[in-house]
């Protein structure tokens, strides 16, 4: 069957349908892509006096976690989540200033880097785009980093999580040292370390000393999202707009 | 319209992406036509050496024609010389016989016309495995096989994107009585499935009652007119045709019917232990066979078959996969081609009794050297195990992934625009990834080939999913495609007189197991 047989509908207007409606067709647009019209319907909302948490949790939120559950499944490809986390930004961009302004407490968000001396990438790119995708906001190092690099990006940015990963076996300790270095000055507490790369193990991440191993990207997402609630459970009791 | 338009247009959203990915059926071809070129092991000169030593063993040696008066007398008037049972044929006969006759290709017409398949030239047909008495699964271990095998491995054929023919005997029902069966067997293809198949072969009179059936299901016009069976015709090496055999290619030559005419050899027991010798010793035998059928019926289908293993001078066991049988395979294959006719070889063959590695390995050997050489019609593709006494369940499967990748490869390599991608690499650039490009969002779904048994995830995910290995994995495939089939359309009237003429035929004469 040919994408154009799929859906024979001509242009809708996103203006013209009532809210749930276009809860359901943004759950749609998210799964296919379309960003402008992430865009639009974000804006749509909004403009109806929606505030910008339900607009994240409800319309964006949900819907990328419907991606999810069928990258998961093998129903959707890599290019197509990629897509889907590239339309997720998009909405994500109109609301992040209006969520900092109302005081709620973001999705999570992370800083993740491939470790000095590595600069096999693809892995760590997939884990950001999915955690973008989840609506979490990402500063990505890119690739080379030594632990300043981490350091800095951990000052400036103060997130929930610190990623790295590493494709080789003769890269991936220096994972270690980042974490030692961040015991040494007292700060590694402050964050999440997730670990990932394909040399790596469950054994190897405890022993560098990291909060977990992930395995793939999809498992990245699962765990930030379990580890961010439980450390926002145990530091303070409050709101947390962080879908399940 | 503006691209947005397009693109809205063009969702619908998880609902549409769901259905149209679980409904989404690999694209099948009814055959294979190959964008790769054979490869060959000699030149022409080696050929030709092979091809004089041929000669030599069908003019001095000659080739025996047991119990058959007919063909004696069809080979006296052909011009050959006759001693006893022994034909001795003038230089060049059988060659020309077959080279003037017998066609380079022809189609043969499956009862669902977009499934009927075209032997020879450039093209490969991929066919199950034949023969075997006992089936093995992961459930059942090793048994004989019964009739209900036999139709499910008709179904998994019928299932596979990857098979175009129903094959013959797919597996060896033994719980039916030997002189009845070859009704049940012929019946299940042209029932379960509608992809082409075989016919008996095990005496004259089961041949003709395939061609009966045949007509019922075809009408008798059209099977006079066109091919609708291809069937294994075996010589007994060294130099025999028996009349079981060459009673059956009767039958099917004079009903325009094709004959896979295919010495069945295992070197060193028959037929000398070197690559040379055994070439030559095909070629005469397959020669003499295919220039019969011609004596019979001039333009009948003939296919030049050859089933070569090697054997462990140890114990007298036949081995597969072994480099040797395939020099084999290339070589009959290049004569094959020089000669002008289609060629049969090849399969998923191995001699372990359980899909391991050594199946796998010793299969993946013959399935990728029979590609390379050229084969036509590729019998016993997928289930063989234990040198064909048994027929796999999981075997099944995993040859019928390994029919996929043929696939894949004989595509070739595409050249065009996209094939080529340069505005993918412009817009991507050094040091970027490409798994959002507009090139691999456009071609990523049928870029690569994608195996349902192999498991590539990571190895947390393997063992989440239960630590599956290869055949287990294929067991719970074939379970599945069992449970979704369903037959195809068969015209009730077609189906009541099938069965009426089987009825009545099998009321004629006692059940016999001899």
């Amino acid at each position: 069957m040919s994408n154009e047989e799929l859906h024979e509908e001509e242009e809708l207007d996103l203006a013209s349908l009532p809210d749930d409606e276009l809860v359901q067709q943004m759950h749609d647009d998210l799964y296919d892509g379309l960003k402008e019209e992430i865009e639009e319907g974000t804006h749509i909302l909004l403009e109806r006096g929606w505030g910008p948490v339900k607009v994240m949790n409800e319309a964006l939120v949900a819907g990328m976690t419907i991606v999810g559950i069928d990258f998961r499944d093998g129903i959707l490809f890599v290019p197509e989540v990629l897509l889907a986390a590239n339309a997720m930004k998009g909405g994500m961009a109109i609301l992040r200033p209006l969520l900092a302004a109302t005081g709620a407490p973001p999705v999570g968000t992370a800083v993740i880097g491939t470790v000095k001396g590595d600069i096999h990438d693809i892995g760590k790119n997939l884990v950001t785009m999915m955690w973008e995708g989840a609506g979490m906001e990402v500063f990505d190092l890119g690739i080379n980093n030594p632990v300043e690099n981490y350091l800095e990006a951990l000052e400036k940015h103060k997130p929930d999580i610190l990623g790295m990963s590493a494709l080789l076996t003769t890269t991936m300790p220096y994972m270690k040292v980042v974490v030692e270095e961040l015991d040494k000055r007292g700060i590694r507490d402050n964050y999440i370390v997730l670990v990932g790369g394909a040399p790596l193990n469950e054994e190897f991440g405890k022993a560098v000393g990291a909060d977990a191993y992930c395995r793939d990207a999809a498992v990245a997402v699962e765990t930030a999202k379990e580890l961010i609630a439980a450390r926002r459970a145990a530091s303070v009791e409050q709101p947390i707009a962080v879908a399940a | 319209m503006s691209e947005r338009a397009q693109r809205r247009k063009g969702g619908g959203g998880r609902e549409a992406r769901r259905a149209a990915r679980i409904e989404a059926k690999v694209p099948t071809v009814p055959y294979i036509t190959r964008n790769v070129p054979c490869y060959e092991v000699m030149g022409e000169e080696g050929l030709a050496v092979i091809e004089a030593q041929a000669e030599t063993i069908l003019q001095e040696i000659g080739v025996e024609f047991r119990d058959d008066a007919e063909a004696l007398q069809l080979w006296k008037e052909a011009g050959a010389d006759i001693d006893g049972e022994r034909v001795r044929f003038p230089k060049g006969l059988c060659k020309q016989l077959v080279q003037a006759n017998a066609p380079r290709e022809y189609t043969q017409h499956a009862r669902n016309p977009e499934r009927s398949v075209q032997i020879g030239g450039k093209h490969m047909v991929l066919v199950p495995a034949y023969g075997p008495p006992f089936v093995r699964s992961l459930d059942d271990g090793r048994r004989y096989a019964n009739i209900e095998d036999f139709r499910n491995f008709v179904k998994l054929a019928y299932l596979s994107p990857y098979l175009h023919h129903s094959g013959g005997t797919v597996c060896e029902p033994v719980d039916l009585p030997v002189n009845k069966r070859h009704f049940d067997m012929v019946y299940a293809h042209m029932r379960y499935s509608d992809k082409p198949f075989m016919g008996s072969v095990t005496t004259p009179e089961r041949a003709q009652d395939s061609v009966e059936m045949t007509k019922i299901l075809f009408g008798e016009e059209f099977i006079q007119q066109n091919t609708v069976m291809t069937s294994l015709i075996n010589a007994n090496s060294p130099l025999v045709w028996d009349a079981t055999m060459l009673g059956a290619l009767k039958v099917y030559a004079r009903n325009n019917q094709a004959c896979v005419v295919s010495p069945f050899c295992i070197a060193g027991a028959m037929s000398p232990v070197t690559v040379a010798a055994t070439c030559a010793q095909l070629y005469a035998e397959a020669l003499s066979g295919m220039a019969f059928a011609q004596l019979v019926k001039p333009g009948a289908p003939v296919v030049f078959g050859t089933f070569a293993s090697s054997m462990s001078m140890q114990s007298g066991a036949p081995t597969f996969g072994t480099p040797e049988p395939q020099l084999v395979l290339y070589v009959i294959g290049a004569l094959a081609r020089r000669l002008g006719v289609p060629f049969r070889s090849g399969g998923g063959l191995c001699g372990s009794k359980i899909p391991d590695a050594q199946a796998a390995y010793e299969a993946s050997n013959t399935l990728q050297h029979a590609m390379l050489a050229g084969v036509n019609f590729m019998l016993h593709t997928a289930g063989w195990l234990e040198g064909g006494l048994a027929m796999g369940y999981e075997k099944f499967i995993m040859d019928a992934d390994q029919a996929g990748m043929l696939h894949a490869f004989l595509k070739g390599v595409d050249l065009s625009e996209n094939g080529l991608a340069l505005d993918a690499i412009r817009e991507v650039g050094p040091g970027a990834h490409f798994l959002g490009c507009a090139h691999t969002q456009e071609n990523f779904e049928s870029a690569f080939f994608r195996s349902t048994v192999a498991d590539n995830n990571s190895f947390e995910q393997w063992e989440v999913d239960g630590s599956l290995d290869h055949a287990q994995r294929a067991n719970k495939l074939w379970k599945q495609m069992l449970k979704s089939y369903e037959p195809p359309p068969l015209d009730p009237g077609v189906d009541e007189a099938l069965q009426e003429f089987i009825t009545r035929r099998k009321a004629e004469f006692p059940d016999s197991n001899v």
